[in-house]
């Protein structure tokens, strides 16, 4: 049985061969030679250090190949699984095709199709109504990192300006450790790895399980490591990279910062410290001096469980060697996260391991963000100049549940959603499904029936990243390539941004939203005037950024109030002075929200610290639906210790039960061995909450710092992601695991 | 030609560091459905305390000098190519299933039709010059395809070189040097 697809008369039709790198290119498909009509260079924006430059291969408008673009000089023609997978990703037949209008209950997974005139007419009449009711601010979208390109998201940006929506705000992945870096060291900017590959003596590598995460990295440690580089990894879960580590410290999870504190003590102790760099380039030294006396080996051995001769040794080589810290984002999901990141700053300072290119610190690119004017900043598309653009509430994302929840004046009751998993990523899913379950309106924009789908009144067809335009800088290196359509898109699905933008004009802000303007307008107005845009744009590209913005040694000197690295941070000294919250100047530790140590009553019925990784095989819920990928990763599984294991009378293959008193789950699959030690668990984040394997069942909603932002319930009039930080601290999750009674016949 | 000169399929077990792209790049190559894996990467934990680790190592077919599945096949399907791989002629293959009691390695997949598929090291590929799918994409750089001889002399650039900096340097000096 065909389908009929209808027109869609404000969907644009461009002409894509003008982005061809080359037309009529033979290639290899299951060893038949197939004529592709074009390739397409673009990159991938799924939210991950590489962001890798690809070719696309299209025929008849339909993906058939994709291979690494051999001219990215840091991805080198070289994708991971999932860079693949999207082949078989954009061609599933289980795509959503066509708008979906939901006829049952609120998660029973019940729709009809209508036109998307239909479903204009309808969120046009919702969103009105709920206006007239409730007022502007009762609207909200809900976007994340799914496509984590910027430019869609500023035209969305424009239109709940225009209309004086509430705000979406801030970051659940990794602000908190964003928050305690730039307290000490001011704007953020990473080395090129070329650099620090030929020069460092010592690979120091925190929280990042690069195999899964940033694979492309591999090579530059290779190359450090062939030359003589000692490489150390911290990181509580046996990773692939811990795997060609000299040193891996096992920290109990959330430690990280005391860990960092200890080999400060033991450095200063020694007299091991940077003498020269502390005296040219800090400030407030003696403060932290004074704080880490009490953090001697046994202290954070006790603390961390890591053996202080480790914690000895590690210090010793990171203060002795010129050592290049490349920092992740697994050590900050916890609710001090943004202290575990300020101590591993002072650590890399009290080292001198700042401003060298063979010592340096990594935290994010502030390339990341996009606000610098210039090279890639959101307003300039979202608050078009001469538009009364109201000041509306903020609703921070680390605590969006809440916020739907206890939101007054006006509550919160439409939220339309895109580009991120809300129920299968936010902790608490029973929780944000009770929020969910609060709103008049929940619209989605999917590519697939997801979590989000079942709940929602109406589902409209998402395009894939290759079938849109976008902007994605790299977080991680300096290489930039514009996102373009490689292929017309499928069905009726439409672009992010020109659902948008007709949204726009529907209601009634046309003069913001002109039709002539193309997705790649909306790009160059995002980048702005100061890049060579074209130079960036498909069949050029990639193009390093400007020196300007990205030196190749960054850190000769830090914008902080007193230009120089400060243990004691003057800017979240005074941020503390106005906001609730953990804005100690110092980074003082304390004890995750929920931990062994800082709940023992409760650790007494839920012993067990579960941490979830984000697997090389999904983009947190993506591709998780995918034939290839199911194969490969099979079923869901929990990873603990042998000796966790044998105290349950748990062995290895059997299913088991995971619980606390937030949720459960069940028929999970027991692998036992050496990846954890004892007291900890892994289950992988990301899979899907209506196929029984969602670790956030379990998880809780206490976003890390430093602002306390459940205080407000997750609603602000001001905020500064930088400053105030904020990270789902989805590790600090307890629970107990026991073996299922009844288990399948092995 | 003579074995030396075969090329086979090399993979750096100090590199791969199990990103598992080798897999579903050649499922893309080849055009493979789920069901058939011509690669797959294993996991394998090992030591103790702190020298306690995972292992990773990719096992597509090895190409095998002898090869065991070709001695075993009684259509003749399999065969091996005078610069060494090791094919399948389908149209042969009667799906009696000799070949994957005869391999070492598990390497024969079965596809729907009940015939036997494997690993062709991209000969197609090979033909024209360039490398295998999963070789030429490794992200870590841990598959080698080349003659025995290359390999050999690009191992010992990657390894044979290395002076160690740092608190072990003598120590993993002294090492490198036996």
């Amino acid at each position: 049985m065909s389908e009929t697809f209808n027109d869609i008369p404000w969907r644009r039709q461009e002409d894509l061969d003008a982005y061809a790198v080359r037309r009529n290119v033979p290639v290899w498909i299951g060893g038949k030679k197939v004529i592709a009509d074009r390739v397409v260079k673009t990159c991938c924006p799924h939210n991950c250090y590489d962001t890798c430059g690809e070719l696309v291969y299209v025929k008849d408008e339909k993906v058939i190949k994709i291979e690494g673009d051999p001219a990215h000089p840091i991805t080198k023609g070289h994708l991971c699984l999932k860079g693949f997978a999207n082949v078989q990703k954009i061609n599933s037949p289980d795509r959503v095709k066509y708008p979906l209008l939901r006829t049952g209950e609120r998660g029973e997974g019940k729709f009809r199709r209508i036109s998307w005139d239909e479903a204009m007419d309808w969120m046009v009449d919702k969103i009105q109504s709920i206006q007239k009711t409730y007022g502007p601010e009762a609207i909200l979208e809900y976007c994340y990192s799914g496509n984590r390109e910027h430019m869609a998201k500023a035209v969305a940006g424009r239109l709940w300006n225009l209309m004086g929506a509430s705000k979406l705000v801030g970051s659940f992945c990794l602000l908190s450790g964003v928050a305690g870096s730039v307290g000490c060291v001011g704007s953020q900017y990473t080395m090129d790895p070329q650099v620090w590959a030929d020069h460092a003596q010592t690979l120091f590598l925190v929280g990042r399980n690069c195999t899964a995460t940033n694979p492309h990295i591999f090579p530059f440690l290779y190359r450090a490591k062939e030359r003589g580089a000692t490489i150390i990894v911290v990181d509580p879960y046996a990773t692939g990279v811990a795997a060609k580590a000299d040193i891996h410290l096992r920290p109990r999870p959330g430690t990280d910062g005391a860990l960092a504190l200890g080999m400060i003590h033991w450095i200063l102790a020694q007299g091991l410290e940077d003498k020269v760099f502390i005296a040219e380039k800090t400030t407030g030294f003696e403060e932290l001096a004074a704080y880490v006396k009490e953090w001697t080996p046994e202290l954070t051995e006790r603390v961390t469980t890591v053996p202080k001769e480790q914690i000895i040794r590690t210090a010793e080589i990171l203060a002795k060697t010129d050592a290049m810290f490349e920092t992740g984002y697994g050590q900050q999901r916890y609710s001090n996260g943004h202290q575990t990141q300020q101590a591993l700053a002072c650590l890399a300072a009290v080292c001198g391991s700042f401003g060298k290119p063979s010592a340096n610190y990594d935290c994010i690119s502030g390339m990341a963000f996009p606000g610098i004017t210039g090279f890639a900043n959101g307003a300039a598309v979202s608050a078009p100049k001469g538009a009364d653009i109201p000041k509306t509430r903020l609703v921070n994302i680390a605590a969006v549940a809440r916020a739907v929840h206890e939101a007054q004046d006006p509550p919160i009751k439409g939220i339309l959603s895109y580009r991120g998993g809300l129920i299968s990523q936010q902790p608490d899913v029973d929780y944000t499904i009770e929020a969910v379950k609060k709103l008049d309106m929940f619209v989605t924009i999917e590519q697939f029936m997801t979590d989000d789908t079942d709940y929602a009144d109406l589902v409209l067809p998402a395009c894939h990243y290759l079938e849109q335009y976008g902007v994605h800088p790299s977080y991680w290196h300096n290489w930039h390539q514009i996102l373009v359509p490689v292929c017309q898109p499928p069905y009726e699905c439409v672009p992010d941004a020109e659902i948008f933008a007709q949204l726009g004009r529907r209601l009634g802000y046309e003069a913001y939203f002109p039709r002539e303007t193309s997705g790649l307008d909306w790009c160059r107005m995002l980048v702005g005037e100061q890049c060579d845009f074209d130079a960036i744009v498909s069949p050029n590209g990639p193009a390093r950024n400007p020196e300007k913005w990205c030196p190749e040694v960054p850190y000769q000197t830090f914008d902080t109030p007193s230009g120089k690295f400060e243990f004691h941070s003057s800017l979240l000294e005074e941020r503390g002075k106005r906001f609730a919250g953990h804005y100690d100047p110092l980074p003082v530790y304390y004890e995750p929200d929920e931990s062994v140590e800082a709940t023992p009553e409760l650790a007494k019925k839920y012993p067990i610290n579960i941490i979830s990784q984000h697997p090389s095989f999904r983009t947190h819920s993506q591709y998780y639906n995918l034939p290839w990928i199911r194969e490969i990763e099979g079923e869901a599984r929990v990873f603990l210790s042998r000796k966790d294991a044998e105290a349950r009378g748990i062995r290895d293959g059997d299913k088991v039960r995971i619980f606390n008193d937030r949720g459960q789950l069940e028929n999970i699959t027991a692998r036992v061995g050496i990846r954890l030690k004892p007291g900890v668990a892994e289950m992988s984040s990301g899979m899907w909450v209506k196929l029984g394997g969602s670790v956030n069942k379990l998880t809780k909603l206490v976003p890390a710092g430093p602002r306390d932002i459940l205080a407000e319930d997750g609603i602000l009039t001001e905020y500064d992601p930088l400053l105030d930080g904020n990270t789902g601290s989805y590790f600090n999750t307890l629970v107990e695991i026991s073996r299922m009674e009844e288990q399948p016949w092995k | 030609m003579e074995v030396r000169q075969q090329r086979i399929l090399y993979i750096d077990p100090a590199r791969c560091m199990g990103c598992r792209a080798c897999e579903t790049v050649c499922k893309l190559e080849n055009d493979l459905p789920a069901g058939p894996r011509y690669t797959m990467v294993t996991e394998a934990e090992t030591g103790e305390g702190e020298t306690e680790k995972l292992n990773f190592l990719p096992v597509p077919c090895q190409h095998c000098g002898d090869a065991p599945c070709v001695r075993a096949c009684p259509t003749g399907a399999l065969h091996k190519r005078e610069d060494g791989v090791v094919l399948t002629d389908r149209r042969k293959c009667v799906g009696c299933h000799e070949c994957l009691w005869a391999c070492p390695f598990g390497v024969p997949q079965f596809a729907s039709d009940g015939r036997m598929s494997k690993c062709t090291m991209c000969v197609h590929r090979l033909d024209e010059g360039t490398l295998p799918a999963c070789a030429a994409n490794c992200p870590a750089e841990a598959i080698l395809c080349d003659t025995v001889e290359n390999i050999s002399r690009i191992l010992r650039e990657r390894y044979g070189k290395t002076v160690f900096c740092g608190p072990f340097a003598d120590r993993l000096n002294g090492e490198a040097a036996r």
